[in-house]
C-alpha cells in the first residue's frame, strides 16, 4: 500500500502575493481512494494550495505529479482533463436551468443541442452508482443548498473526475446535509474516487477523513493518519498551542429589548417567508434561532434590520416599534447585524480593510468631522481592530478581497462587535472560521452578553447555538415552533423540531415569546 | 484610504496600451489607404501642439471634455451609467445663458457667480430627475437621461426660435440675446504671449472642479457612501448608506458637472445661446471616463488626448490631406480596446497573478 505512486504528490510548492508569502514550500501527497483531509486556520493557505492543483493559480516553486507525471496544470482545462475537479463554496450553477442541464452544462463532449431525456438518463444513472439523490428535472432556483452542493458534485463526475477537491463544503449546510454529504463521499471512495476535503471542524475530520495534512501560515505543519491521532493533536499542530475551553457562563436577562410579535412577510419569490413570528430577546441574553436554513431566519433578520418590509406585525427594539424603520435608523437605535453572506451583504470587497471597518459609520465621529473624512483616524481604528480580531495580514489598506474567507469575516465581526449595540443580530457568523477564531467570536459574544446585550443568534451549527443560548427558538417554515430552555434542548428534539415535528416540543416547556 | 491617482497609475498599462495599440492600427488604415502613416501623425501633433495658439485652442476643446467626463465619472463610482452629460450640459448653458442676459448690466462681482451657480443648478437639477425617476420608480437612468438629451433639444428649438429666450434682432441661425460683460469669463492668457488667444477663465473652473471631484470622493464621508453604493451596494444597504438617496444625489452632482461645462462654453466661449450649441460632448464624455478610469488623473489627461485627437485631426485633414476621419477610427479603436480590458485581464491572469480573490 504504502509502495503505490500516490495520486497527487505536490512537492516544495511555494506561493507569494505580493509582500505575503501564502504557501512556503508546502508538501501535499494524497492517495489513490483516500479521503484526505486538508487543514489549517484561516489563511493558512488551503484554498491556495488547491486552486494551483486545480491550476486557478501558478504556483512560484514546487513541482505536481499526478500518477507519477509531472504535470504542468496551466488552467482548470488541464486539470479537468487530468480528472481533477473541484467543487467551490461559491456554487457556479444556472438558477434557472434543471440539475440535469446544470450537470451537463460546459461540458464540451456533448453536441449543440441538448437531448432532455438522454441527458436525464444519464445523470440517473450517476446518481444511482454514487448514491446521491436529486430529481434531475427539477430546477435549481427550487432546491435547497444542499442539494445545489449535489449538482456541483455531479457535475464533476460527470465530467470523469477521478480526484476531487471539496472546499470547505459543510459550512453551509445543516447538519442533516453534512451526514448526506459524507455518505457521499464515501461511496466516492468506494467507488475508487479521491477525495481532498477542506473543512475547520475536527469533528469532521475525524469522522471521514483517512489521513490529515495541516498547513499553519503557509508551511506545512504536520501529515498525519486519522485513525492514529486525536482531534486535540490536529488542533495544536493547527493554531501552535493548546486551545482553551470556553467555561460555560449563563446569562441573568434583563428587560425585554427586541420584542417580535405576529411578524409575517413575503419572500423573494412570492409566498410568506414569515407567518406571524413572536419572539423576543431579554437583555444579557442569546436566544439562538436553529432550523434548517431556509425555513425564514434570514427573513426575520432582514425585517428586523429594516431590509425587508414585513406585511403585518410588529417589531420593538427597547420598547421603540422600528417595524417601519430603514436599516440607517434601526442601526441609530443600537442594533448590529452580521449579515448573513458577507462577500454580498456584509463587505464592499473592493474596499480596504479600514474602509470596511468605518461602513456605516463614515459620517460619524471619530471617523468624520462636518462630512470630511479623517484619513489618520480611519487607518489608526482599522490598524487597531485588525490586530483585536487577528485579522491576518494585520494591515488596513489592503484589499478586503484578497482576504481569505475567514478574515474576511473577521473584518465584519470586527465592526459590528467593536461598539456596545442594544440588539445583535448575527446570522451564521462564525461561517468559514477557524477553531481559534470561532472561539474568539464566542468569547465576545458571550462578553457583550454579560455587558448586557440582547443577542439573536441564527446558526446552522447546533453545537454552535447551544453552547451559548439560553434560550433556543426552532424555526420550520416561517413559524417559531418551540422556545426552549438551553438546558431541555437535547440534539435529538433539536432534530426533530427543525424537521418540523410539533410533539417533540414535550410538556414543560411552552412556546410563550418572552 | 486609497488615492484615486494612485489608482490610475498602479494600473495605466491597459489604459496606455490600448491607446499605442489604437494609435498602430490607425497608422495601419492610414498606410493602406495610401498615405505615410508618420506623416500623418506628425500633421496631428503639429495641430495639436504646434504652436502655443494650437496648444491653447487643445486646452479649450479639452474644458468641457474634462467637465463632462467627470460628469459621466462621478455616476459610474457610485454604479449608475449617465448617457445624459450632453443633455445636462444643454440645459447649464440655457440656465447661465438666461441669467447672463436677464440682468446684463449687473457688475461681474454679482453676475459671474450667479450665472455660475445657474448653470451647476440647472444640469444638477436635470440629472437629479434622471436620479430621482431610476430611485423612486426603478426606470433605468439610461433610458431616462437619452429621452433627456432629446427633450432638452427640442425645448432649445422652442425657446429660442420664437419662444422668451429668442433674441429681438437674431438673423440666421436662432439665438438667444448676448449675456452681459459682467457674465463673460475673461481670457487669461495675455496677447504678448499668445496672441488672439481665446483661452478664458473656464479652464481654471475645470481643474477646480477636478479636484473637487477627487476631494468629494476621496475625502468626504458623502464619496465614501457613493463609493461604497457603487462597489457593494447590498453592504451598503445594510450598513444603513440607503443607496436610492445617493442615487438622486449622485445623478445631481454629475448633472452639476456637465452643467458647469454648459456655463463655461456660453460665458467663455459664444457669449449667448444658439440652437444646436455644443452637440456632441455626451458620447465623448463617455470615452473620456473610461479611457480615465473614472480617476482625476486620468479624467484630466483623457480629456486632453481626446482634445488632441479633435483639434490634431482637423489640422491632419487641411495639413497633410488625411481625412481627419482617421481620428475618429483611432478614437473608436481606444474605445474598443479599453472595452475590450476583460479580454486583456484574462491574458494577464494567465501570465502573472490574479486580480480575482478567493476565499
Ligand atoms: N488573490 C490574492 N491576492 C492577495 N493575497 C491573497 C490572494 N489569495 C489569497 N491571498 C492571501 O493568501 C493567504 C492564504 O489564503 P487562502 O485563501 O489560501 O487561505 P485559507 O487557508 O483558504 O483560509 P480560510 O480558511 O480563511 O479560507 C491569505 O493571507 C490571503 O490573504
Ligand atoms: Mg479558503
Amino acid at each position: 500500500m504504502a509502495l503505490e505512486t500516490p495520486i497527487v504528490e505536490m512537492r516544495g510548492i511555494s506561493k507569494r502575493f505580493g509582500e505575503l508569502q501564502a504557501l512556503a514550500d508546502v508538501d501535499l501527497t494524497v492517495h489513490r481512494g483516500d479521503i484526505h483531509a486538508l487543514v489549517g486556520e484561516n489563511g493558512a493557505g488551503k484554498t491556495t494550495l488547491m486552486n494551483i492543483l486545480y491550476g486557478l493559480y501558478r504556483a512560484d516553486a514546487g513541482t505536481t505529479r499526478i500518477r507519477g507525471n509531472e504535470a504542468r496544470i496551466a488552467g482548470p482545462r488541464d486539470a479537468i482533463h487530468l480528472g481533477i475537479g473541484m467543487i467551490h463554496q461559491h456554487f457556479m450553477l444556472v438558477p434557472p436551468l434543471t440539475v440535469a442541464e446544470n450537470v451537463v452544462l460546459g461540458d464540451e463532449r456533448g453536441g449543440p443541442l441538448l437531448d432532455r431525456r438522454g441527458i436525464e438518463a444519464r445523470v440517473s444513472e450517476l446518481e444511482a452508482r454514487f448514491g446521491i439523490r436529486a430529481d434531475p428535472s427539477a430546477k435549481i432556483e427550487d432546491v435547497p443548498f444542499g442539494v445545489q452542493q449535489r449538482v456541483e458534485i455531479l457535475k464533476v463526475l460527470y465530467r470523469g473526475s477521478e480526484i476531487l477537491i471539496f472546499d470547505e463544503p459543510t459550512a453551509v449546510l445543516t447538519p442533516q446535509e453534512v451526514d448526506d454529504l459524507f455518505q457521499i463521499v464515501r461511496t466516492l471512495r468506494g467507488e475508487g474516487k479521491t477525495v481532498i476535503l477542506i473543512t475547520h471542524k475536527l469533528r469532521e475530520v475525524m469522522a471521514v477523513s483517512d489521513h490529515v495534512t495541516v498547513l499553519r501560515e503557509g508551511r506545512n505543519a504536520a501529515q498525519l493518519v486519522t485513525t492514529r491521532t486525536t482531534p486535540a493533536q490536529i488542533a495544536v499542530a493547527m493554531v501552535g498551542r493548546e486551545l482553551r475551553e470556553i467555561a460555560a457562563r449563563s446569562g441573568t436577562p434583563g428587560d425585554v429589548v427586541l420584542e417580535v410579535s405576529g411578524l409575517t412577510a413575503p419572500s423573494d419569490r412570492g409566498g410568506p417567508a414569515l407567518k406571524g413570528i413572536d419572539l423576543g430577546v431579554r437583555a444579557g441574553e442569546i436566544v439562538g434561532l436553529a432550523g434548517v436554513g431556509g425555513n425564514g431566519q434570514s427573513e426575520l433578520a432582514q425585517c428586523i434590520l429594516g431590509l425587508r418590509d414585513a406585511s403585518a406585525g410588529v417589531i420593538r427594539v427597547g420598547g421603540v416599534d422600528v417595524a417601519h424603520d430603514d436599516p440607517h435608523r434601526t442601526r441609530r437605535r443600537g442594533v448590529a447585524y452580521v449579515p448573513e453572506d458577507r462577500r454580498v451583504e456584509g463587505l464592499v470587497l473592493p474596499f480596504s480593510v479600514a474602509e470596511n471597518f468605518i461602513l456605516g459609520k463614515q459620517d460619524r465621529a471619530p471617523y468624520a468631522r462636518r462630512g470630511i473624512l479623517r484619513a489618520d483616524a480611519i487607518r489608526r481604528e482599522g490598524a487597531r481592530l485588525a490586530t483585536e480580531f487577528d485579522v491576518r495580514p494585520a494591515d488596513p489598506d489592503i484589499e478586503v478581497g484578497s482576504l481569505s474567507g475567514g478574515n474576511q469575516q473577521k473584518v465584519v465581526l470586527g465592526r459590528e462587535l467593536s461598539e456596545s449595540p442594544k440588539l445583535i443580530v448575527a446570522n451564521q457568523p462564525t461561517r468559514g472560521l477557524d477553531i481559534a477564531a470561532t472561539e474568539y467570536v464566542h468569547e465576545r459574544l458571550l462578553d457583550q452578553r454579560s455587558r448586557g446585550c440582547a443577542i439573536l443568534l441564527i446558526s446552522s451549527e447546533l453545537d454552535e447555538i447551544r453552547d451559548l443560548s439560553d434560550r433556543i427558538a426552532v424555526m420550520f417554515e416561517g413559524r417559531i415552533l418551540a422556545v426552549l430552555p438551553a438546558s431541555e434542548a437535547t440534539e435529538d428534539r433539536l432534530g426533530l423540531l427543525m424537521a418540523g415535528h410539533v410533539e417533540a416540543v414535550g410538556e414543560r416547556s411552552g412556546t410563550s415569546p418572552a | 484610504m486609497r488615492q484615486p491617482s494612485f489608482e490610475w497609475t498602479r494600473g495605466p498599462a491597459i489604459p496606455v496600451v490600448s491607446v499605442l495599440f489604437a494609435l498602430v492600427l490607425g497608422g495601419l488604415f492610414v498606410w493602406i489607404s495610401g498615405h505615410d502613416p508618420i506623416t500623418a501623425y506628425a500633421a496631428l501633433l503639429r495641430g495639436a501642439f504646434g504652436s502655443p495658439y494650437d496648444i491653447s485652442e487643445t486646452l479649450l476643446i479639452a474644458v468641457p471634455l474634462l467637465l463632462t467626463g467627470l460628469s459621466v465619472a462621478v455616476a459610474f463610482r457610485a454604479g449608475l451609467f449617465n448617457i445624459g452629460a450632453q443633455g445636462q450640459l444643454l440645459v447649464g448653458a440655457v440656465a447661465a445663458g438666461w441669467v447672463g442676459a436677464q440682468w446684463p448690466d449687473l457688475p461681474a462681482i454679482v453676475l459671474l457667480p450667479l450665472t455660475l451657480l445657474a448653470g451647476i443648478l440647472g444640469g444638477a437639477v436635470y440629472g437629479g430627475i434622471a436620479g430621482w425617476l431610476k430611485a423612486a420608480r426603478g426606470v433605468n437612468e439610461v433610458i431616462t437621461t437619452i429621452m433627456q438629451n432629446y427633450t432638452i433639444v427640442f425645448v432649445m428649438h422652442w425657446l429660442l426660435q420664437n419662444g422668451p429666450m429668442q433674441a429681438p434682432n437674431a438673423f440666421g441661425t436662432p439665438a438667444s440675446a448676448p449675456i452681459g460683460a459682467g457674465a463673460v469669463l475673461p481670457v487669461i492668457v495675455p496677447d504678448f504671449l499668445v496672441p488672439s488667444s481665446r483661452l478664458h477663465a473656464g479652464v481654471l473652473l475645470a481643474l477646480l472642479a477636478t479636484v473637487a471631484f477627487w476631494f468629494l470622493l476621496w475625502r468626504t464621508s458623502l464619496g465614501y457612501e457613493l463609493r461604497a453604493v457603487g462597489l457593494g451596494m447590498r453592504a451598503a444597504a445594510q450598513a444603513g448608506i440607503d443607496p436610492r438617496k445617493r442615487m438622486v444625489i449622485v445623478m445631481a452632482i454629475a448633472g452639476g458637472f456637465a452643467g458647469l461645462a454648459g456655463m463655461i462654453q456660453v460665458s467663455g466661449l459664444f457669449h449667448r445661446v444658439y440652437d444646436g450649441f455644443s452637440a456632441g460632448f455626451g458620447f465623448d464624455a463617455i470615452a473620456v471616463a473610461l479611457l480615465g478610469k473614472n480617476a482625476p488623473l486620468g479624467v484630466v489627461l483623457s480629456a486632453l488626448l481626446f482634445a488632441a485627437f479633435s483639434r490634431g485631426g482637423t489640422l491632419m485633414q487641411s495639413d497633410a490631406g488625411i481625412s481627419s476621419h482617421l481620428v475618429e477610427i483611432v478614437e473608436a479603436l481606444v474605445l474598443f480596446v479599453i472595452a475590450a480590458e476583460t479580454v486583456v485581464r484574462a491574458v494577464a491572469r494567465r501570465w502573472g497573478t490574479p486580480v480575482k480573490a478567493v476565499s
